[in-house]
């Protein structure tokens, strides 16, 4: 637990460290004439602008990385989107582009396991994401039959859940507590169900 | 505290909406008049044709710009109207820096819609711009967060009224300039793309307007904080 003063102090510097991981990212993207490459560099400036955000290490950043990460997310997603109809690298079918890599049959599970154990702990929305980001991983790395009726229906569920702890905040104050463990619980498996689809429908029969 | 189910005065809380409201003076509701001014231009007007001469002869060639492209452009220029509005009357840093980064978005989507090569190429040139861009305007608004503690344009400026020792740092504001900048680019590649005139028209106005429209307003804003 660090203290505020020397909080305080540290911040000057935490700042210069994101300033100078600026100018090295700036000074690769410059040199890189690949456009995979460069879509791939820009990834470190998303990073930076969470950083910069987290700097601030109050509840209010906690609450300004979510909409900051969200835009960034979209703008990585529509320059992607970009760079594959640039390239051509769709099908009439639907994207095309599971390159075969022994890492991509050995890790999933391994990764999958601990992300979703960290999301657990963690809870709520972050956790909802760290776990998505898990399950994510494992169904592109590993391939699947698209049948996600099952993860619908959970996903349904939890909402429902979410919409009661919400209800409760509201009519029964006095069990906030119920609510704020009920929340975060439902809003975990919300998230993470539903995040774990993007992407990775595309468009099999039983969609 | 007593439960006082149905009926009493714990049945429902209100929580207030603290620092985050509009901020309305003669200058933003012009630049919202003129965000809402765009809007409706883009959804009545219809999309240019492309003429191409034949050589030799003295006919010429109409270009039907299809149905889908035509939507996708519109629903974007839309979106980048609703998001001009946003940015106009904001009462908030974070949320101004939050909408110029959709307008960004929206003007990489209405130039996109495109199907050129070489208008694509233009698209994912300001998309790298407008990624690198992200780090100047979300770090100047941080910046402010952090030296003064609050993000709120009405304190920001009364404390700047009441001569408070903490002002929000020339740095912050530079860098909210040249985040705004970054957003902004589109007018440059759409003359690098070449799509000022047909297949980008009338849509492509939005992408020239409303940049400026959030530029204007973020001089206002580092006027007054």
């Amino acid at each position: 637990m660090i203290e505020l003063e020397t909080y305080v102090q540290i911040y000057p510097f935490a700042l210069g460290a994101v300033f100078a991981i600026f100018l090295i990212a700036g000074y690769s993207l410059f040199r890189e004439k690949n456009d995979l490459h460069r879509l791939l560099l820009t990834d470190l400036f998303e990073i930076l602008v969470l950083a910069i955000i987290a700097l601030l290490a109050t509840d209010l950043a906690e609450a300004l990385i979510l909409p900051g990460m969200v835009v960034g997310i979209s703008e990585l997603l529509v320059i992607s989107e970009i760079y594959i109809v640039k390239e051509k690298l769709y099908t009439n079918v639907g994207y095309h582009i599971r390159p075969q890599l022994e890492v991509m049959k050995s890790a999933p599970p391994y990764y999958t396991a601990a992300l979703v154990l960290i999301g657990i702990i963690l809870s709520g929305f972050l956790g909802g994401v760290v776990a998505a980001v898990g399950i994510l991983f494992y169904l592109i790395g590993l391939g699947h039959h698209e049948r996600f009726t099952l993860i619908e229906t959970i996903s349904g569920y939890a909402w429902a859940l979410w919409v009661v702890s919400f209800l409760v905040y509201f009519i029964l104050p006095d069990y906030w507590f119920f609510a704020i463990m009920l929340s975060a619980t439902a809003v975990l498996v919300k998230v993470a169900a539903k995040l774990s689809l993007i992407g990775t429908m595309q468009g099999e029969r039983h969609v | 505290m007593s439960n006082t189910l149905f009926g009493g005065e714990t049945l429902l809380a209100t929580i207030p909406f603290a620092d985050i409201v509009w901020y309305l003076s003669p200058y933003t509701l012009l630049l919202f008049s003129f965000a809402v001014i765009f809007t409706i231009l883009a959804i009545i007007s219809r999309p240019e044709r492309y003429v191409d001469t034949a050589f030799g002869t003295d006919g010429y060639y109409l270009k039907e710009i299809p149905l889908d492209q035509m939507r996708f452009q519109r629903f974007m220029a839309i979106a980048c109207g609703l998001a001009a509005m946003g940015a106009s009357v904001t009462g908030d840093i974070f949320n101004f820096t939050l909408f110029s980064s959709l307008v960004g978005i929206c003007c990489i989507g209405i130039v996109s819609g495109v199907k050129n090569k070489y208008v694509l190429q233009a698209a994912y040139e300001y998309g790298i711009v407008i990624m690198i861009a992200g780090v100047p305007l979300f770090g100047g608004a941080a910046l402010i967060a952090a030296t003064t503690g609050t993000l709120s344009i009405f304190e920001l400026s009364a404390a700047r009224a009441l001569g408070a020792a903490v002002t929000a740092p020339l740095i912050a504001k530079l860098l909210l300039i040249v985040g705004v900048m970054g957003e902004g680019m589109a007018p440059f590649y759409i003359l690098k793309a070449d799509i000022a005139r047909a297949q980008g028209a009338p849509y492509i106005l939005n992408v020239c307007l409303i940049p400026v429209l959030v530029f204007l307003r973020v001089i206002e804003i580092v006027l007054t904080i």
